[in-house]
Parts: structure tokens; C-alpha cells; sequence
């Protein structure tokens, strides 16, 4: 029987930590704004609850994905080509997830806690969901586990994936390299993905690597005179972490309730901000409308 | 178990000494709105595309109230280092006490915002309590 791997970001955490007390000092010296203390334990602690919740579920999560490899189409080894293309294949499954986790409410339920922060900093990274397990978000990797790669193997990868994925939360880091940026994903390009402004709406859904979303048309480049608003398109107004953790479930309940039989389901896997009778606003109506501001503002100054 | 509680133990500890630390550096203080133009800015990133006719600012540059050409009401106000907004509907509520304007959306979590709008409090408070019909 296969142990399953310990869970690499156990250790990666005294390093968040140091990283964050390191971003705190810099946001000291260079721009105090960039962080709030409210703010940051909103985060933290939506950190530690979502710990709490991967204990709790653990062994769900284990014996399903354990049932699925039973099935497996094939057995991959663990070889060396085999982690490495686990690794890729697994950030594939993630773009595809986060993919989801914005376009399709249900998802979006439980990951849109991540993007409630106004703030951009390490402390933000850790700013995660409660509900993921409920959600089903897990399913996206089911398939790779499906097609013969161990689930020791692919959560040791999931693992991996995170941990790059919190020092990407900065402001602190401008641009890498071109070579760097057009593979990696890099702050500049999660920047874009936790911005609000129109032009960046949906976008940049990458893990590790960017090219997913260059490959299937979801990348924006972050442009150095427009200043970036984070969050959500409707702010939350408030740290309060029930709120931060289930404002967006308790809005699809209410849309259950209220809307019309034959809509209600659109409240649920439909984009978030998509209404039956058109009286709210979706990323790309939103982004429709600024690039048609934009034209008009085009055509009369010149 | 007894590991876990305490790695969740010594978690919550350092969670709570990184947002001491944070507020100890004085990071964070709550902006002002400097005038009608940076009013307008912050507008436009919370409504992308508000352009507001009319604009009070509070008096102390604790947010503002603004109206579009279509009569849409917003109100700005901080939250934390940034701001926040809502736009104003029926169920709106308004109470005016002197000069001073409380604004509370129909938002239980976004919480009532505090005006200080002098002469214009009374004026807004009309503006506001006609939508709200």
C-alpha cells in the first residue's frame, strides 16, 4: 500500500509567514496603503478555517479519489517523467477549474471568497474558501487520477502548485524577465486576474504557468498606466467572515427562491451576474460596455 | 489530534501576531476623498462608467454622495485603506440629524454610512427619500 505524501505546504507555512512580516516592512517603507490590518486577519483567518475544513473533509476527499483509481485506465509510475508530467497536467486541470470557478456560479460560490480582499498582498493568498468541498471544485482532478496518476501523487502536486502560488500576491514585484512572464505566471499576471477594472475582468486563470491562458485565449496583459481596483465587482463592504465565506451561497438561495421556475436553475450554473429579466451585470456585459465607452470616447477626441 | 491542535494553535498565534504587527506599523489608515475629481475616480472604479452631475463630499473627505444624469444615487465611503460603494435603491434608508446625513443601503453587511454635509444634508436627504417611493 501506497503512504500517502506529507502535505508540502505544512512547510511552506513558517515561510509564509516570514514572506508576509517581510511584505508587511517593505508596505511600511513604500506604500502603507497596501496593507490593513483588518483586512489581513480576515484573511488569515479565512486561512485557518479553510485548514480546518481540508482536516475535516480529508478522508472524504481520499476515499473518493481512491475509488476512482481502482478504475484506473492505466497505472503511471513513480518515475521521475511521470511527477513532472503529473505536475503540468494537474496545473492544466487547475486552469480548467478556475476556469469554471469564475464562469459558472456554482463554482464560483466557493472561490469568489479569494477575491472579496480590496487588497493586494502575501496575506491575500492565504485568503481561501471554506466550502470547496461542498462545491465539488475536487472533481476537476478526478479525471487525472482516472487515467492512472496516484492520488498520493497528484494531491503531492496540488500541494506544490499552492505553494507557488502565494508569493504571485504581491505588489511588491513589477515585471520579470520577458521569457520568465511569457511561460510563468508571475505577479504581474495574478494582478490582472484579482482586478476589477473592466479590461481585466475573467482573465489569467493560470496556476504555475500562464500558457494555458494564452493557449485558450484568456490573457490580458497588465498595462502600466491603469491603476488596478481589487476585489469583487460589487465590494463586500465588510470583514466579516461569515460573510466573506458564504454571501455568495446565501445569493444563489435567494435567487432560487425568487426567480421564476423556469430560470432558476441559471442562477446556479449560469456566469455570476447573469439575471433572467437582465437587471444585473456579467464580466462580459461589464466589459462590453467600458469597450464601447472606450470607442465613443475614441471617436469624439479625434 | 494533539499535533493538530497544536499546529492550529501556534497558526492562530501567528495570525494574530502578523495583524498586530500590521496595525503597530500604522499600515492601512483610512483615505480621504480630496476633492469632486478624485470623488469622480473613485466612482468610476466602483460603478465602472458613473458620471456623476452632482457630488458632495463629506466634510472631513469621509466619502461622498453623487447622482448621475439618470438620477442613479452612490454613495462612497471607506472601508479600511480603500473605499466602498452602493448604489442607492428603493429600500434605501435615510435619517438626517442636523447637517449630518445616515445613509443605510439594503445591504445588512455594507452597514450605514455617516455624512457630514452641511447645508446640503436636508437636500439630499429629499433626493434620497424620493428614489426610495
Amino acid at each position: 500500500m501506497i503512504e500517502k505524501f506529507p502535505n508540502p505546504v505544512d512547510y511552506a507555512v513558517p515561510i509564509f509567514i516570514l514572506l508576509i512580516f517581510l511584505e508587511m516592512i517593505w508596505a511600511k517603507r513604500r506604500a502603507p496603503e497596501k496593507y490593513e490590518p483588518r483586512d489581513t486577519l480576515t484573511s488569515m483567518a479565512m486561512g485557518l478555517g479553510s485548514t480546518v475544513a481540508g482536516v475535516l473533509v480529508a478522508g472524504s476527499v481520499w476515499a473518493i479519489a481512491m475509488a476512482v483509481y481502482a478504475d484506473r485506465l492505466m497505472t503511471l509510475p513513480f518515475a521521475l517523467w511521470a511527477w513532472v508530467l503529473c505536475f503540468v497536467l494537474d496545473d492544466l486541470a487547475y486552469y480548467v477549474f478556475h476556469r469554471s470557478a469564475h464562469r459558472v456560479r456554482w463554482f464560483w460560490a466557493s472561490h469568489v471568497n479569494h477575491h472579496t480582499s480590496q487588497h493586494y498582498n502575501l496575506s491575500t493568498a492565504l485568503r481561501q474558501t471554506w466550502t470547496g468541498f461542498i462545491s465539488l471544485g475536487f472533481i476537476f482532478r478526478l479525471p487525472l487520477i482516472w487515467l492512472g496518476f496516484h492520488p498520493a501523487m497528484l494531491f503531492f502536486c496540488g500541494g506544490l502548485n499552492l505553494i507557488y502560488q502565494f508569493w504571485i500576491h504581491t505588489e511588491a514585484v513589477d515585471r520579470f524577465p520577458r521569457w520568465f512572464e511569457a511561460v510563468m505566471n508571475t505577479p504581474s499576471h495574478h494582478r490582472v486576474h484579482h482586478a476589477t477594472n473592466p479590461r481585466y475582468l475573467d482573465r489569467n486563470y493560470a496556476g504555475v504557468f500562464i500558457i494555458w491562458d494564452r493557449m485558450f485565449g484568456t490573457f490580458t496583459q497588465e498595462v502600466a498606466d491603469e491603476p488596478i481596483r481589487y476585489g469583487i465587482v460589487k465590494q463586500l463592504g465588510s470583514f466579516n467572515l461569515f460573510w466573506v465565506s458564504f454571501h455568495e451561497w446565501i445569493g444563489i438561495a435567494r435567487d432560487l427562491w425568487s426567480a421564476p421556475w423556469q430560470h432558476k436553475l441559471g442562477y446556479v450554473w449560469r456566469p455570476p451576474g447573469w439575471s433572467h429579466d437582465g437587471s444585473r451585470e456579467t464580466s462580459d456585459m461589464i466589459r462590453k460596455k467600458w469597450q464601447e465607452r472606450q470607442a465613443w470616447t475614441r471617436s469624439t477626441s479625434s | 489530534m494533539m499535533l493538530l491542535l497544536a499546529k492550529l494553535g501556534a497558526s492562530l498565534a501567528a495570525i494574530l501576531a502578523l495583524a498586530g504587527f500590521a496595525k503597530w506599523l500604522g499600515l492601512g489608515r483610512p483615505p480621504r476623498v480630496q476633492d469632486a475629481a478624485d470623488a469622480k475616480r473613485v466612482a468610476d472604479m466602483i460603478v465602472p462608467g458613473f458620471e456623476p452631475v452632482e457630488i458632495t463630499l463629506d466634510r472631513a473627505g469621509s466619502g461622498a454622495l453623487m447622482r448621475d444624469a439618470s438620477g442613479r444615487c452612490l454613495l462612497i465611503r471607506p472601508h479600511g485603506a480603500t473605499f466602498a460603494g452602493r448604489l442607492l435603491d428603493t429600500a434605501t434608508k435615510v435619517d438626517l440629524d442636523k447637517d449630518v446625513l445616515t445613509v443605510t443601503p439594503n445591504d445588512r453587511f455594507f452597514g450605514p454610512a455617516r455624512f457630514d454635509l452641511g447645508q446640503q444634508a436636508a437636500n439630499w436627504a429629499k433626493v434620497l427619500r424620493m428614489q426610495s417611493r
